[in-house]
């Protein structure tokens, strides 16, 4: 009697993705089944792979915008905000105190409509569906400002080398103050529909738990790793755009599981709601973009009715009155300007972890290499620890509670 | 003949329920269009999409396993309603072991589940029919357990006998545990959220389902909503006193409209948790079925007995 | 013949019918399926000879559950998914053993039953099932039902893995970090 057999030898195998409703665009993972446990898991990336990393060769520094914006797509303003930094070191120029304050306002915002969307898409993996519609619902609401800020609603290029593209319209604060009144009251009632749901509990408490040391080998920031009790939010520890005079906490737990990273993250949304109202105080008038014309993109943009456009004025002042107005346009539009020989590696907080852009110029007006540490690259290497020995249900948990964005994986 | 015609129409009702009802919930409006007044004729227009689609059958499938299988899901749910009595008098069938052909005749449907899931040679269809074969036979137990004690305080099996029985107070009085026992296994029975593992389509696709496409996917749905109809009317047969009315003003409405009422209740609340709970995962449904459920449910039934001798 | 007998042939050509196939089916969840068949036309004989309450006992019971195991373990055990067959050597050792239950079977049936008159049919109620079952056949009843709880205790202990820990889960008790078994490194 010693040594009975175990009675299923067996695996399965099988594909989860990338078709799959629940692996976050293209994400597959192949896991290993036994009955409904997990032996092992793969993850396989590289299906949203689209070489925006090379393509920056190709073009000129403010043009790098417009790539960088589409790799991270659910928090395109971290990714131009990286760049632009990153660039702005390289050029030893900083923005004006005005753009400054939008930077931070806009990327608080999008914190907080990446956590929603995160909230939102959870939900629906775990089977609350309810909380999925919510979510989208206030996302909805910043996405509106988005569009009136910049004229679209993601992929927005509006932060670009220099400060930002075009001053705020008129309005815009007050509707970042509606959205202000509104969501705490919003965000207390995804509360008492979640946090205390016996059932929301079962399934995200100790599900997908990896301890912080662990956390720290594979590499893994953001969320994930705060929720693991470390301390390490890039917007306190290495401050950029005068974050260090902002009055906000850090969320910490130290659970380190699927619940404890909800109520980082819902604590981060409260965070972000604090930081934006501490922007729209000091939202002083002023330029929106350096000075020196040999820099600043040369145009005076606006959004319309129809998009985006030039104005009237800016475009009789090069057609008629100034020649060299003119030459400057062509010349900036063209041929972009030239950045100093060097190399800088510059990282922002994005709502998944660090962001970092790597950049090396050779001193023309190409980048001479660009690379980007995504996030959810990174933080994707802690799932084969967080599903292997759990229940296929917990896969998904697991893997939601990373919040990959493939294309910020895949670039 | 009127059974088959009530199978067809009545789910429809749920299914246009559920969605203006979930609709209206999570901030949303749900159909508005077909039909012209508030998408009353969603349904239909749904019917007729269906029937409409390409009819397919995977080449690796059993062909014709995969074909019966949605029959043998619906059919034990058209049997189910032949007995449920909507009236004094309006019933098909009064069979005298009523409670107990309608248990007996939904474990049918199982196989069913097993069947298509086996035969789509899929793998998350056959993980799906595995998850809802083990939740079914789980559910099963607490389910006819809390009808028991039911059936021994009614001292019959009849569902008529049981209705009449609630002519002074309904059960639900004296046996609220069975009831929400019974409406617990019955949403598992049902593989409604937050019991929805089998089907759960963010883990395996749509489970069993995946591989079913037009009229014989429609069959599966349609079993899903008659069977909450069905086990709505059981319910309400059972613990809410059936085509009895409450007692001063219940003879002035007819007992098919309290019945209705009451199955429409009933419904309304099983897609009220749908819009409020996530999906448990599997173990803790198991052990939620053996460890409370069950035990609870025999608990009842003892206290059950020893109540009715006492008052004999 | 009456409409009873009539309905019984049919019945008995189904049930039969099935039965053979069955046994010579090379798909074992099409022979499981057959088995269903089989089983629910024995229940409709229950229900031709008025015994309503064993026929639907016999549909939650055997149909309901037991194929449902059955097919549940078949399926759990990797039975070949789609149009693969399966099959065993055993046939002749089968054939025997079939014979022998069906030869025991006809004996003790016209053991019984051969001499006597026809039996008269009458419509037995639940009641009457219920009294009988409890009043006059009260111990065998207790004794399954003992009987029924030492197999069950039985299969919880071989069920039971050694480490009762191991199937439970919690951050403390992984299973330990895999580099992936052979079969997802390929």
């Amino acid at each position: 009697m010693a040594t009975i057999q175990p009675l299923r030898e067996e695996t399965m195998i099988i594909n989860m993705g990338p078709q799959h409703p629940s692996t976050h665009g293209v994400l597959r993972l192949v896991l290993e089944l036994d009955g409904e446990y997990v032996v092992s898991c793969r993850p396989v990336l590289g299906y949203l792979h689209t070489g925006i990393e090379k393509n920056t060769e190709y073009r000129t520094w403010q043009q790098g915008v417009t790539f960088v914006t589409r790799a991270d797509y659910l928090s395109p303003f971290f990714n131009e905000l990286g760049y632009c930094l990153a660039v702005e070191r390289l050029l030893g120029i900083e923005a004006p105190p005005r753009a400054q304050v939008i930077r931070v306002m806009t990327n608080e915002l999008t914190r907080i409509a990446s956590h929603l969307l995160w909230l939102a898409t959870t939900g629906l993996e775990l089977g609350a569906i309810s909380i999925m519609l919510y979510a989208w619902r206030e996302r909805e609401v910043i996405l509106r400002i988005f569009e009136m800020i910049t004229g679209l609603r993601m992929n927005h290029a509006y932060i670009r080398v220099g400060g930002v593209v075009m001053d705020l319209p008129e309005g815009a604060s007050e509707q970042v103050r509606d959205f202000l009144d509104v969501m705490p009251g919003r965000l207390h009632e995804y509360e008492e529909l979640l946090t205390g749901n016996p059932i929301w509990r079962q399934r995200t408490e100790g599900v997908g738990h990896v301890p912080g040391d662990e956390l720290v080998a594979l590499g893994v920031t953001g969320p994930m790793l705060r929720a693991a009790g470390i301390d390490w939010d890039l917007r306190k520890q290495l401050p950029y755009c005068g974050y260090e005079t902002y009055d906000f906490d850090v969320p910490l737990r130290t659970a380190g599981d699927c619940f404890a990273r909800y109520e980082v993250r819902i604590e981060e949304i409260r965070q972000s709601l604090r930081i934006v109202e501490q922007c729209l105080d000091r939202l002083e008038p002023g330029p929106v973009m350096v000075e020196d014309p040999k820099l600043r993109w040369p145009a005076e943009l606006s959004v319309g009715p129809d998009g985006i456009g030039n104005s009237e004025r800016y475009v009789r002042h090069i057609m008629e009155e100034s020649m060299e107005a003119l030459i400057n346009h062509f010349k900036i539009v063209t041929q972009g300007f030239q950045v100093p020989a060097g190399e800088v590696y510059q990282a922002v907080e994005s709502p998944r972890g660090e962001l970092g852009y790597y950049v090396v110029s050779n001193g023309g007006n190409r980048p001479y290499r660009m690379h980007i540490r995504g996030p959810s690259f990174v933080n994707l290497q802690a799932t084969p620890r967080m599903v292997e020995g759990g229940l296929v249900a917990d896969v998904v948990a697991s893997v939601a509670s990373i919040d990959p964005v493939m294309g910020d994986a895949d670039r | 003949m009127i059974v088959l015609g009530f199978f067809l129409t009545a789910p429809m009702g749920i299914g246009y329920m559920e969605h203006k009802v979930l609709a209206h919930m999570q901030h949303r409006l749900g159909p508005m269009e077909a039909g012209g007044f508030h998408g009353w004729a969603q349904l239909v227009a749904d019917g007729v999409k269906f029937i409409q689609k390409e009819d397919i059958i995977p080449k690796a499938a059993d062909s014709w396993v995969f074909t019966l299988a949605p029959a043998v899901v619906m059919v034990p749910y058209i049997a189910i309603f032949a007995v449920i009595p909507f009236g004094r008098t309006l019933w098909a069938e009064n069979l005298d072991i009523g409670i107990f052909y309608v248990l007996a005749i939904t474990a049918i449907s199982v196989i069913g589940i097993l069947m298509a899931g086996w035969a789509s040679a899929n793998k998350f269809s056959l993980i799906g029919a595995l998850r809802a074969a083990a939740q079914l036979i789980a559910y099963e137990l607490p389910l006819i357990l809390a009808s028991v004690a039911v059936v021994m305080q009614a001292g019959t099996l009849s569902l008529v006998g049981i209705s009449e029985a609630q002519h002074h107070y309904w059960y639900i009085f004296t046996q609220p545990v069975g009831f929400f026992i019974f409406i617990v296994a019955s949403l598992a029975e049902l593989t409604r959220p937050p019991f929805d593992m089998p089907i759960a389509d963010s883990e395996i696709i749509f489970g069993a389902y995946t591989e079913y496409t037009g009229l014989k996917f429609a069959f599966f749905l349609l079993a899903e909503y008659g069977g909450i109809v069905a086990f709505s009317a059981i319910a309400s047969v059972l613990f809410l006193g059936g085509y009895q009315g409450i007692p001063v003003i219940g003879h002035l409405i007819p007992g098919f409209f309290w019945m209705s009422g009451k199955v429409g209740a009933l419904a309304f609340f099983i897609i009220w948790l749908r819009a409020t709970y996530p999906r448990l995962r599997e173990d803790q449904l198991q052990r939620f079925a053996w460890v409370a459920l069950i035990p609870l449910a025999l608990a009842d039934i003892m206290v059950t007995g020893v109540v009715k001798v006492l008052v004999k | 013949m009456s409409v009873q007998e009539i309905t019984f042939v049919i019945i008995a050509v189904i049930g039969g019918v099935s039965a053979v196939r069955m046994v010579t089916s090379r798909n074992v969840v099409h022979a499981a399926l057959y088995l269903v068949v089989t089983l629910a036309m024995v229940g409709a004989v229950y229900l031709v000879v008025a015994a309503e309450f064993l026929a639907w006992v016999q549909v939650l019971i055997y149909v309901g559950a037991i194929v449902v195991l059955l097919l549940f373990s078949l399926m759990l055990t990797k039975a070949p998914i789609g149009r693969d067959t399966l099959d065993n050597q055993q046939r002749g050792l089968a054939a025997l053993v079939g014979m022998g239950v069906l030869a025991g079977l006809a004996f003790l049936i016209q053991d019984s039953f051969g001499g006597s008159k026809p039996i008269t049919l009458h419509q037995a109620t639940t009641e009457q099932v219920g009294v009988t079952l409890f009043r006059g056949f009260v111990w065998p009843f207790e004794v399954v039902s003992v009987l029924l709880l030492a197999a069950l205790v039985g299969a919880v202990v071989i069920a039971r893995k050694d480490d009762p820990a191991g199937s439970r889960r919690g951050p403390d008790r992984r299973a330990p970090l895999r580099r992936g078994s052979e079969a997802t490194r390929r």
